[in-house]
């Protein structure tokens, strides 16, 4: 019986609909809009504020001005990434030095002095605790230089003017203008950059900003890119520009990301994600002096330590694997050594090498610990003296030597340039894919995100490879 | 094999490169063509059939076995068995070469344009997908939804009345609201009216009309109207059409003596330092791009003005309610103003 007076006002109300058209949203809106401004004018006062606003307008004009509007982006964000790169370097070798250098040997002796088999002890100190140590030394310092810094420029006001300027640009990509600022972040982290999306509305563009993050080359992967191209790209030029040559591959790989960015962007746009709403808006909000103390306070908690923990985390099991599968036998060798073999040939084939293909798929976890791990297996596979014993990750100070284990690993001029191809071209760490994950909570995307820039990588490192053989 | 020859290798990569291309290239791609043809059924030939009939019957031409075959794209042979399995369940009447619908075929067909109009609907307030794609995915969708996922989704969508060309939804009893207005090719000159209707077929055309950024629900004056072109004003803008085009677009004359808010023009055209005052979103703007314009402020009365021009000219940043909001200009020819 209940049902039936239900049943009629549903009746109604789809009566009433056709009658009043579909107009009544604006409606609504305007409803609203003219009661809350009657409500304003009745009981607030407005005198201040109007020289503010004309202040602002000057900042604008120049911020967002034909002459100066770019040249004041570039070198911004310019000095943001050279402060955070320069800046890193000092406190990075202290945590080294106190991580790695000190602390490590000292579990080491601890550990012998209370008879901890050595078994248990290379996992948990050399596998373990080496990984997490590593990721930290690496990743802290960068993280909590980068973070605040963007995080003052986003509260000051500027990162939206940005955007502004930008957006044209990125329309033509099929992308939003904001993905400029996702992408600056992910030069910090790609993991805060995916986080930092939120800030696009638009869930088709955001999805593009998302998958396409990992093109911006990441903190992990700098020191990997600047390391090979001092070693390499230095080496083939007189020495009196080398240091010039190596800093311009690094640009160029780093630019070269952009590149990719703006391609997959226009490619997903077109395909995989037409389907998916696209709006556009952009707030340009009010400058106001940014509020130092709690911008760094929220930028060291919200930022870098949580994704510093998520890299922890992920780094402890990487760690584990990788002391695992080097001291793990099979027959007269380590799983190791038999990895590295049955990919030699595909690695060969790509211009990179097996140990190369062996140090990414462990090093999933982190960019961080690619170099490390490659130094280690290159030793023992070559069985050359150096290093730390097997599956103890390591790194040397002096650059020249690292060189000396690279070319003694059969590294040529093509292993360093492929090396550096496959290092911005490869799948995203865990930590951002797992980041990916939760903010699109979709396997689908999360996939693509993941598989699409290794298979890229694959396509670019083959075809470098055999364009060098065929002419070199 | 011996994979040290780079030649070889390039080879081998360009000829599986090419394959790929072939065959999964957007919508030619042989995969998608091969899975398209999977898809075709009884089912869907009836359903285009009747939709045909119905089509001829709405303007008064005749329905024949030859107009059918040359109208689908199906096999001539497979149409013929379905049209006499028709006839055997009564949705059609055969007469010698002629075609009829009986009239539980004419309430089927309302069924499947049903279907499709609330598809469009749902492509256009729910989905990004280009407004050329939406006539192409609504005739794949007609054939698959039932009557209670049909249902469902018109009280998703809220019981629209029209799709957004303007065409109306049949409604579930089979009732179907009333179009008026004439084609703008027939219009004379000094006609005053609002379009109504912008018919997505063909593509050729329907290109053109998108192109010309012409949108539904706009008021228009006819300027000039001949043989060769047809001239319209509409919100600020003139507007030059070929006749074919201009048969594409269906204009409701304003009865009475309305005079045209000649001042309406669109918030592209607003120059830096000027001031106008908003009257309205087009309808072509719609779901979430409208609510979020509405939600900014951007509605009838509200006082809006160039805030600042972005280096690369577009976007715009417009100052509306105190707030400094950049517009793409694609999105500020959708908003209607009166300059000051």
């Amino acid at each position: 019986m209940a049902k039936k007076p239900i049943k009629n006002i549903i009746k109604l109300s789809n009566d009433l609909r056709w009658q009043i058209g579909d107009d009544f949203h604006d409606n609504l809106a305007e409803g609203i809009y003219a009661d809350a401004a009657e409500l304003v004018s009745n009981s607030v006062q407005t005198d201040s504020g109007k020289k503010r606003f004309r202040l602002d307008s000057k900042i604008d004009k120049i911020i967002t001005s034909k002459t100066w509007g770019f040249p004041l982006m570039f070198l911004i964000l310019g000095v943001v990434l050279w402060l955070t790169i320069i800046g890193a370097n000092y406190p990075s070798g202290m945590l080294a030095q106190l991580l790695l250098d000190t602390i490590h040997p000292l579990l080491k002796s601890g550990a012998s002095s209370i008879g901890m088999p050595w078994w248990l002890d290379g996992f948990l100190i050399d596998g373990v605790y080496l990984a997490v140590a590593w990721v930290i030394a690496v990743m802290l310092p960068p993280m909590a230089i980068f973070f605040p810094l963007f995080t003052l420029l986003e509260d000051f006001g500027y990162l939206p003017r940005v955007a502004f300027n930008l957006d044209a640009l990125f329309k033509k990509a099929g992308a939003h203008g904001k993905q400029a600022l996702t992408m600056s972040m992910g030069f910090g982290c790609n993991a805060a950059g995916v986080v930092a999306t939120r800030i696009i509305d638009s869930p088709r563009e955001r999805l593009i900003a998302i998958i396409t993050n990992n093109f911006s080359l990441c903190n992990g992967r700098w020191p990997t890119q600047i390391l090979i191209a001092t070693i390499f790209i230095g080496a083939v030029v007189p020495s009196s520009v080398s240091g010039l040559a190596s800093v311009g591959a690094v640009i160029g790989i780093a630019i070269l990301g952009m590149v990719f960015m703006f391609f997959s962007s226009w490619a997903l746009s077109k395909t995989v994600l037409k389907g998916e709403v696209s709006t556009f808006n952009l707030e340009l909000p009010p400058y106001r002096p940014p509020r130092f103390w709690k911008t760094l306070y929220t930028s060291l908690i919200d930022r870098t330590l949580i994704v510093l923990w998520r890299a922890i985390v992920f780094a402890a099991p990487a760690g584990a694997v990788i002391w695992l599968i080097s001291n793990i036998m099979i027959g007269d060798h380590s799983i190791a050594y038999w990895m590295i073999n049955g990919l030699d040939g595909f690695g060969w084939l790509l211009g990179l090498n097996g140990v190369i293909l062996v140090a990414y798929i462990v090093a999933i976890p982190a960019n961080e610990i690619v170099i490390p791990t490659i130094l280690m297996l290159t030793v023992l596979v070559t069985g050359i003296a150096g290093g730390e014993g097997a599956g103890v990750m390591f790194e040397l100070d002096s650059v020249t030597a690292t060189g000396d284990i690279l070319r003694a690993g059969g590294w040529t001029l093509l292993t360093a340039v492929n090396l550096m191809l496959f290092s911005l071209l490869h799948n995203p760490c865990s930590t951002t894919i797992y980041t990916i994950y939760k903010e699109t909570k979709s396997a689908k995307w999360t996939t693509l995100a993941s598989i699409a820039p290794v298979i890229m990588g694959f396509v670019v490192t083959f075809l470098v490879a055999q364009i060098w053989r065929l002419f070199g | 094999m011996n994979l040290s020859n780079p030649i070889y290798n390039l080879i081998i990569f360009l000829i599986l490169s090419v394959l790929a291309y072939l065959l999964f290239r957007p919508t030619k791609g042989w995969f998608w063509i091969f899975k398209n043809n999977l898809k075709v059924n009884e089912k869907t030939v009836i359903e285009d059939i009747l939709k045909l009939l119905f089509h001829y019957e709405n303007s008064n031409k005749k329905g024949t076995i030859d107009s059918v075959t040359r109208g689908l794209k199906f096999n001539d042979s497979l149409i013929i068995d379905v049209l006499k399995e028709m006839s055997i369940k009564e949705l059609i009447q055969l007469d010698g070469e002629d075609l009829s619908l009986t009239n539980s075929g004419r309430d089927y067909a309302l069924k499947i344009i049903r279907v499709h109009r609330l598809w469009e609907k749902y492509l256009a307030e729910k989905t990004g997908f280009d407004k050329l794609e939406w006539h192409e995915r609504a005739e794949d969708m007609e054939h698959k939804l039932s009557p209670k996922e049909t249902n469902l989704l018109a009280t998703e969508l809220g019981q629209p009345m029209y799709d957004p060309h303007g065409d109306p939804i049949p409604t579930h009893k089979g009732k179907v609201a009333e179009v008026k207005g004439d084609l703008l090719s027939k219009l004379p000159v000094n006609t005053v009216g609002r379009i109504t209707h912008i018919e997505d077929e063909p593509d050729v055309i329907y290109k053109q009309i998108l192109a010309e950024n012409i949108h539904i629900g706009s008021q228009i004056r006819v300027i000039e109207n001949n043989a060769k072109r047809i001239v319209f004003y509409s919100e600020g803008e003139e507007f030059i059409l070929a006749p074919v085009v201009a048969s594409n677009l269906t204009i409701d004359v304003f009865e009475k003596e309305v005079t045209l808010e000649e001042d309406m023009v669109r918030l592209s055209s607003l120059q830096e330092g000027e001031t106008a005052s908003i009257l309205g979103i087009s309808k072509e703007c719609r779901g979430d791009a409208r609510r979020r314009l509405l939600d900014l402020g951007f509605v009838k009365g509200t006082a809006i003005k160039i805030d600042l021009i972005s280096p690369l000219k577009n976007p715009k940043a417009y100052l509306v309610k105190g707030t400094s909001i950049a517009l793409r200009d694609i999105q500020a020819s959708k908003i209607l103003i009166k300059k000051q």
